[in-house]
């Protein structure tokens, strides 16, 4: 059997490790002996995809087709992107109001973007250890919700890799502190990325690590740094000369360079060149850095205090602090991590390897040479389902070990309904609409009186965080399971359709591809207006369905057509003339979502 | 040891006999049961007294044999196993190890209900809740200038109830340790009083964090 590397696939760097007879070892670039991968990508209009540090000098020349931090867009849907986001790249909504970067003419998802730079590394590992790699473990920030992290698996098969796991990066991080210092008691992991900022508490044990708690938030890290003091450089100039895409690429680089200096000096000179304008000059010290980003950092404690409580623990009771991430060497956020926890942080290993080296360690595991290490992690966030008045019914509490499974019997509210609605959902708040939506799905039951069906939901999430529902009906014994599909995901005919791409990239114009992409667009409308014609009928108006026919037919035989163009006029003809009937659909199905009731309420 | 769900019967992988969630002979995990006893899943006798440090050995140990980390390469019905042990066996450790949890599984195993929900409040606690709920209610109607007066007489009730939910679960701890253990009726009103307690810290701290913000 082939090794198992494991990737740490980062917000501004990615690394790749595995576990050698002495230890984990971080593989560098077999060209430049790098060991961080700028996880930078860029799309040239060649149709050429350029990956890390020369990425990473393009962002000047091509800042809108060159993405970085792509970490902070997976699994996300477009209402999450930000203006200060929508000022960097440019944006398109994709299937059901995912986010996709419109890059050079084509249109790329975020899973796509990664699974450039998951790539370079597998080729990285590949020259490394001579032989073809397959799988792979890679982390992710301990508190990514369900989306976030199915989004993760599919960059990793996009690049021709199965994961075998993921992994949360404070965890990862625990684990190559214990191999290195052999510790045991609780420790507390503070990893502030370019991105994402994790705080877990765990307790070490003989070879066993045990997560008692985790909280962060998904996005907060050392980019919003480098942002707060690009925007100080660009105060004085041109407002037209300060929102321009590249100025700002340059002075968020400047900046990033400035907090690196400021790290260990009290005041750092700024260059700052600009295109047809005298160059920015500025010295910035330490304490104006401080004042900028003070906010920023503050906002790590409450996430600390909540893990703390949720462990059952106080400050006193932590053993040791790790400090992982760059942005753990900007000396406030050390003097943060000493006021929460009390102790000065360990800053012994190197903050931008350790998660590699865990995940190299945790691959090591999978693949049986560590029997005598164990790791036992938890769910980051709460799961459930929306129940009666829109209300968020838990069925697992954060912070449970996994693997974990949980059945609750729920039953209806209304007289002779035909389905319930399951409504899956992820977050900390009472109300549903406050939390993250990650699947919905319907269950035919027998129509009968309110209270007397009997449906069973069964929650399962695997030892990678990852979900599963079943429902079913105990009257007949009807079942209906669903791998949770993210409503931002990507679904597998998707992948597959990528993967193909990938692969014959280099030769396929953009004209096909474009086709290609019509056709699929046109395929998901046509099956979805004909399954609701079918069984929706009595929802349609006088007059309605002969048009909605209509606008389909035309839209099947242009189908086949190479005229991309015409596909998508008649894409969108059809979804107008669809979408009063959807909309009737779709209010009727959240009626009955609405109307269950837990079971014990009545 | 007691005969239990998962006790007497064959291993599927070696035809040994077994009473254990997994096969001594062949190390097998065994298919388990509809509900798990979750004393059994840790090899525990059904008692209320149990030794933290033991049982958290016991976890450890058996997740090392049981976790889907050890059968990544394994055949898909090892891994179901796998996956189902798993999860049972952290049911089991997150139940037993907390007082209040293993009591209302305690109940549960004897055929009692704690109706937790619309039962009325516990008589010990009619007065202390209903002056609790008055000063919520002011509270959030306050405005800032009397807000905090309020907040610090809130915040003093808080910590008379974290107290008395301290102390009803270390006298939880007490009754399992004690001969014979607790009378079932008895069990059933403590948990239920627990439970509302726990209700109302909830409602407190988040009137409290809500007029924080």
């Amino acid at each position: 059997m082939s090794r198992i590397i494991g990737i740490d696939l980062g917000t501004t760097n990615s690394l790749v490790a595995f576990l050698g007879d002495d230890g984990p070892l971080v593989v560098p670039d077999p060209e430049t002996g790098a060991r961080l991968l700028p996880s930078a990508v860029a799309f040239l209009p060649s149709g050429e995809v350029v990956v890390g540090e020369r990425a990473r000098e393009l962002v000047v020349e091509r800042p809108l087709d060159t993405i970085l931090s792509v970490k902070r867009f997976m699994g996300l849907g477009i209402e999450h992107v930000t203006p200060e986001d929508r000022r960097r790249y440019r944006f398109v909504e994709g299937r059901e109001g995912a986010v996709r970067f419109a890059v050079d003419g084509r249109e790329v998802t975020p899973p796509e973007v990664s699974s450039y730079i998951l790539r370079e590394l597998k080729r990285w590992a590949e020259t490394a250890l001579g032989e073809a790699v397959t799988q792979a473990v890679i982390t992710v920030p301990a508190y990514f919700n369900d989306s976030q992290r199915q989004a993760t698996k599919d960059a990793g098969r996009l690049a021709g890799l199965e994961v075998l796991r993921l992994v949360n990066e404070p965890t990862a991080a625990a684990l190559a502190y214990g191999l290195d210092q052999g510790a045991e008691g609780v420790i507390a992991v503070y990893d502030l990325g370019g991105g994402t900022f994790d705080v877990s508490i765990l307790k070490l044990r003989g070879g066993v690590f045990e997560v008692l708690a985790t909280n962060g938030d998904t996005r907060l890290g050392g980019d919003d740094m480098d942002e707060r003091l690009a925007a100080l450089l660009l105060a004085g100039l041109p407002a037209d000369l300060g929102s321009r895409p590249d100025v700002r690429a340059r002075a968020r680089a400047a900046a990033e360079r400035a907090k690196r200096v400021l790290s260990d000096a009290p005041r750092a000179e700024v260059a700052l060149a600009l295109p047809g304008h005298e160059p920015v000059r500025r010295t910035v010290t330490c304490a104006e850095f401080e004042a900028l980003i003070e906010e920023i950092v503050r906002r790590t404690a409450a996430p600390c205090r909540r893990a703390l409580k949720d462990a059952g623990l106080e400050p006193r009771d932590v053993r040791e602090v790790v400090a992982v991430g760059g942005a753990t060497r900007v000396p406030l956020v050390r003097r943060e991590m000493q006021a929460i926890f009390h102790r000065p942080p360990l800053v012994d290993l190197n903050p931008d390897e350790v998660v590699a080296l865990g995940a190299g360690i945790q691959a090591g595991i999978l693949g049986g040479s560590r029997r005598d290490m164990l790791l036992l992690d938890v769910v980051p966030l709460s799961l459930g389902i929306e129940t009666m008045g829109g209300v968020f019914t838990r069925l697992v509490d954060r912070n449970t070990t996994i693997p974990v499974s949980v059945k609750e019997t729920f039953t209806t509210a209304v007289d002779n309904q035909t389905a319930v609605d399951v409504h899956v959902l992820q977050g900390e708040r009472e109300l549903a609409t406050d939390n993250r939506s990650l699947a919905r799905f319907k269950i035919p039951i027998d129509p009968l009186p309110a209270g007397v069906p009997r449906l069973e939901v069964t929650f399962l999430v695997d030892a990678n965080g990852i979900l599963s529902v079943t429902a079913s009906d105990l009257r007949t014994g009807r079942e209906r399971s669903v791998e949770v599909k993210p409503s931002y995901g990507l679904t597998d005919e998707e992948i597959e359709r990528m993967l193909e791409e990938s692969f014959d990239h280099a030769e396929d114009d953009v004209l096909q591809r474009q086709v290609r992409e019509a056709r699929v667009g046109a395929d998901m409308i046509l099956h979805a207006t004909r399954e609701q014609l079918a069984r929706e009928a009595t929802v349609l108006q006088p007059d309605e369905g002969e048009r909605i026919r209509a606008a389909l037919r035309s839209l099947e035989t242009l189908r086949d057509g190479q005229d991309y163009l015409a596909i998508r006029d008649a894409i969108e003809a059809l979804s107008q003339a669809s979408e009063p009937f959807a909309r009737r659909i779709m209010d009727r199905s959240l009626n009955e979502a609405l109307a269950q009731r837990r079971l014990e309420e009545l | 040891m007691r005969t239990t769900e998962t006790g007497e019967r064959q291993c599927w992988g070696c035809r040994a006999e077994v009473e254990t969630l997994v096969c001594a002979r062949c190390q097998a995990i065994q298919p388990l049961s509809g509900e798990p006893d979750l004393f059994a899943v840790l090899g525990l006798p059904r008692r209320l007294m149990i030794d933290p440090a033991d049982l958290e050995r016991r976890y450890h140990e058996t997740s090392r044999v049981v976790h889907p980390d050890r059968f990544q390469t394994a055949s898909p019905r090892e891994r179901e196993l796998s996956l189902d042990a798993s999860a049972a066996v952290n049911r089991a450790y997150r139940t037993l190890r907390d007082p209040i949890a293993l009591g209302r599984y305690w109940l549960a195993l004897h055929g009692v209900s704690l109706g937790e929900r619309h039962q009325g409040v516990p008589p010990a606690l009619a007065a202390q809740v209903f002056e609790i709920q008055e000063e919520l209610e002011a509270l959030r109607a306050a405005r800032n200038e009397d807000a905090d007066s309020l907040r610090r007489e809130v915040g003093e009730r808080r910590e008379d109830v974290a107290a008395r939910l301290a102390r009803l679960r270390a006298e939880l701890v007490g009754l399992y340790d004690a001969n014979g253990g607790p009378v079932l009726e008895d069990l059933r009103q403590r948990l239920a009083e627990i439970a509302y307690l726990r209700t109302l810290l909830g409602d407190i701290d988040e009137t409290l964090e809500k007029g924080a913000q």
